[in-house]
C-alpha cells in the first residue's frame, strides 16, 4: 500500500507540473497580474521570474515523466523528484512570505484561476506536495499493474489524493464558475466575420438582398449586443442604404432591417444665428428647474 | 412577415439630440459626417430616447466657448475661436482659473481659455463669463522616465504619446501626498498648466493606484445583461488633435473590431458595453443633475488602467466611465480643477 502511494506521486506530481505552466502562459496578461510570488520581485523582474518559475515546472513536469520508467531510472530520477521537492518547499515558504506582504494577491499557481488571496490552503497544498516528491525519491521505475486489484488500488489512491489537493485548492470553485458562466452579449468580443455571417444567413438577408446594390457593407459599428451593417441599395429607382441590425447572440439571433434615402438631410442643432438670438445649447442639455 | 419602410428623418432629428451634439461637431470639425448618418440609420430600426434627455427643458441655456483671449477689459474679454470674435463680460462674480484662482485681470492676451458662459436677465444678447480656465492641461498616463521633479509620461494617445510633465517645487508636496511613488512604470494623473513642451503640474488629479501601470484590479464577473446606467466617475482630457470645441468623450470600451488599440485582455475595472466610435450615450453629471447625449469620439485607454472613485458629491463606485472632451465636460457642469464628476452613462443601444 505504501509503495502504491509512492508511486502515484510521480506522475500526478507531472500533471500538476505541466498543468500549471500551461494554465500560466496561456493567458495574454501573463507575467503581468498581480498573482503569485513573484509579485515581491521588483518590476522590471516580474515577467523574467514569471517565464522562469514557468519553464522550471514544465522541465520538472517533463522531467518526472522521462525519468518514471527505466530511463534515468536512479540518479537522474531522484535528482528530478528532489528539485521537485524543493521547488514546492520554496513555493510553501514564498506563499507564506506572499500572504503576509501582500495578502490580497493570490499564489498564481494556475494563472488566473488562482486569483483568490492566498490561504493556509494553499501553503497547505504546497508543502504536502513537497512532502510527496519527498516520497517518491528512491521507489523503484514504474511499471503497469501486475493485476486488476493493484489496479484499482492505485486508481484508488490516485483519487483519494486528488480529492485532498481539490479540498486545497481553491481553484476548483473559480473553474466552476467560469465553466457556468457566459459574458452578455454586450461584453462579449464578436468578431465581424461571425455577424456577417450570421447576416447572410437570415430571412432578412435572403428579404432584401434584391434591393443592394453591392454585397460590401458600406459601414460597420456596434453599439452593445447590436452590430449594425449598411448597404447601398436601390428601391423604386431611388438611391437607399439599407441597414441591417444583427443581435450578437447566440444563434438564431434576430435580425432587423431599416432604410434610409442617401438623400435625407438633417439640421444642426443651431443655425446661424443673429448677435439678438440666444444661443441654443449645443448640447441639449437637461438642467433641473 | 419581414418589416421594412422607407423614411427621411430630415424633421424628427432637430429633436434628436444625439445628432445635435454630432451636428454640433460637424460643424467644428468638418467631419463626424458618418457618424451622424449611423443615428440616422439606426434611428430607421429604434426609437430614439429622446423623451429620456427632454423631459425638462433647460431653463438656463449655458455654453462652453474656446479659443484664445484676444484682449482683456475692465468688465469683458475678447475670445477668438473658430465662430470668431466673441465677448464676455467679467465680474466679481466670475472665477478665473490660470494654476490656481485667479482674477481676470490675470488674463493676457494670447492665453488659450475655456469659458463657461450663459446669458444674463438683465442683458439677454449679452454673455457673461461664469467661470473661466486658462492655460488648463492635464496629463494622465504612466511614468516612463523620472529625473527629480519632471517626468516623461507615455499617455497611450497616439496624437500626444509622451509628454513632459514638470512638477513644481511648491506643489510637489501635495502631488506627492497623493503620488507618494513617482517612479518608471507607475501611473500619474495631474492637473496644471500647459507651457509650451511641458505641463506645470500643481495639483493631483486622483490618487495614485497601488498597482503598476497595467496591473488593474480585473472586474467581477457579470452574469445577465449589463444593468444601466453604470456609475462611476468622468474624468477630462485636452483635445490634442482633436478640435478645440469638440463635444464628445473617450469611451474605455470600444468594439475590439474598431481597430482600437488592444488592452492586452485588460478591460478596467468597470464592465462596459462595446460600443463603436460614433455611438451616442447618455452621460449625466450626477452633481449638477445635467445630462446630455454626447458621441464617442475616441478611445480611453488611460481609463481602463484607473480603478478611483470621484468625490466631488459623494463617493461614486470604482472605475471611470467617461474620459469628456473639456468643452463636454465643461458643458455638464465639471469644473476643470476637480479632475472629475460623479457620473452615470447609459447606452442609446435597445
Amino acid at each position: 500500500m505504501l509503495a502504491v502511494v509512492r508511486e502515484v506521486q510521480v506522475p500526478l506530481l507531472a500533471v500538476l507540473l505541466i498543468g500549471g505552466c500551461a494554465a500560466k502562459a496561456g493567458h495574454p496578461r501573463w507575467g503581468r497580474h498581480e498573482s503569485g510570488p513573484t509579485v515581491i520581485c521588483p518590476l522590471r523582474l516580474r515577467r523574467p521570474a514569471a517565464i522562469a518559475l514557468c519553464a522550471t515546472e514544465l522541465a520538472l513536469g517533463v522531467g518526472l515523466l522521462i525519468t518514471a520508467g527505466r530511463v534515468g531510472a536512479g540518479a537522474p530520477a531522484s535528482a528530478v523528484r528532489a528539485a521537485t521537492a524543493l521547488l514546492f518547499g520554496t513555493g510553501a515558504a514564498a506563499l507564506h512570505e506572499l500572504r503576509s506582504r501582500r495578502p490580497d494577491a493570490g499564489c498564481g499557481c494556475f494563472g488566473e484561476l488562482s486569483r483568490t488571496p492566498v490561504s493556509w490552503r494553499a501553503i497547505t497544498r504546497a508543502a504536502l506536495l513537497c512532502v510527496a516528491a519527498l516520497s517518491a525519491i528512491g521507489i523503484p521505475p514504474l511499471r503497469m499493474p501486475d493485476s486488476a486489484g493493484q489496479a484499482w488500488l492505485t486508481l484508488a489512491v490516485a483519487t483519494a489524493e486528488l480529492g485532498v489537493l481539490a479540498a486545497l485548492s481553491p481553484e476548483i470553485g473559480q473553474a466552476m464558475l467560469r465553466l457556468g458562466h457566459t459574458d452578455p452579449c454586450e461584453l462579449r468580443d464578436v468578431p465581424v466575420g461571425r455577424t456577417l455571417s450570421a447576416l447572410r444567413a437570415s430571412a432578412s438577408w435572403r428579404d432584401y438582398q434584391q434591393v443592394l446594390v453591392a454585397t460590401t457593407p458600406d459601414d460597420i459599428w456596434r453599439e452593445g449586443c447590436w452590430r449594425f451593417v449598411v448597404f447601398p441599395g436601390v428601391l423604386a429607382s431611388r438611391p437607399v442604404d439599407v441597414v441591417f441590425a444583427v443581435h450578437l447572440a447566440d444563434r438564431g439571433a434576430p435580425v432587423r432591417v431599416g432604410m434610409l434615402d442617401t438623400d435625407a438631410d438633417f439640421a444642426p442643432s443651431h443655425e446661424a444665428q443673429s448677435p439678438d438670438t440666444p444661443i441654443e445649447d449645443p448640447l441639449q442639455l437637461s438642467n433641473h428647474v | 412577415m419581414a418589416w421594412w419602410q422607407l423614411q427621411s428623418h430630415s424633421g424628427q432629428v432637430r429633436r434628436n439630440p444625439g445628432i445635435s451634439a454630432i451636428s454640433h461637431n460637424q460643424r467644428e470639425t468638418g467631419g463626424s459626417a458618418r457618424f451622424a448618418r449611423r443615428a440616422l440609420l439606426r434611428a430607421t430600426i429604434f426609437e430614439p430616447r429622446d423623451h429620456e434627455v427632454l423631459a425638462q427643458p433647460p431653463a438656463i441655456a449655458a455654453s462652453v466657448a474656446t479659443g484664445v483671449v484676444a484682449e482683456v477689459g475692465e468688465d469683458a474679454i475678447a475670445v477668438v475661436s473658430e465662430q470668431g470674435t466673441e465677448s464676455f463680460g467679467v465680474s466679481s462674480a466670475t472665477e478665473t482659473w490660470l494654476g490656481a484662482r485667479a482674477s481676470p485681470s490675470a488674463l493676457r492676451p494670447g492665453d488659450p481659455v475655456i469659458v463657461r458662459h450663459r446669458a444674463t436677465d438683465a442683458a439677454p444678447g449679452r454673455k457673461h463669463a461664469q467661470r473661466i480656465w486658462a492655460r488648463v492641461g492635464r496629463v494622465t498616463g504612466t511614468i516612463v522616465a523620472a529625473d527629480g521633479l519632471e517626468f516623461l509620461v507615455d499617455t497611450r494617445r497616439a496624437d500626444r504619446p509622451q509628454q513632459r510633465v514638470v512638477v513644481t517645487p511648491a506643489s510637489s508636496r501635495q502631488i506627492q501626498v497623493r503620488f507618494p511613488r513617482l517612479a518608471p512604470g507607475y501611473l500619474i494623473d495631474v492637473i496644471g498648466t500647459r507651457h509650451g513642451d511641458h505641463l506645470l503640474a500643481v495639483a493631483p488629479a486622483t490618487a495614485q493606484p497601488p498597482y503598476h501601470a497595467g496591473h488593474s484590479p480585473r472586474p467581477p464577473l457579470v452574469g445577465g445583461p449589463v444593468s444601466e446606467p453604470i456609475s462611476g466617475s468622468a474624468v477630462w482630457h485636452e483635445p490634442g488633435d482633436e478640435p478645440n470645441g469638440l463635444l464628445g468623450l473617450a469611451y474605455p470600451a470600444i468594439d475590439p473590431a474598431d481597430g482600437a488599440p488592444p488592452a492586452d485582455g485588460d478591460t478596467g475595472c468597470v464592465r462596459l458595453p462595446y460600443l463603436s466610435f460614433g455611438a451616442a450615450v447618455l452621460i449625466r453629471n450626477e452633481c449638477t443633475e445635467r445630462a446630455a447625449v454626447l458621441p464617442v469620439t475616441g478611445d480611453a485607454a488611460m481609463a481602463r488602467e484607473f480603478c478611483d472613485r470621484c468625490v466631488k458629491c459623494g463617493t461614486s463606485p470604482k472605475g471611470r466611465v467617461a474620459d469628456l472632451t473639456m468643452a463636454a465636460f465643461v458643458g455638464l457642469g465639471g469644473n476643470l480643477e476637480d479632475g472629475c464628476f460623479n457620473a452615470t452613462l447609459a447606452t442609446m443601444a435597445s
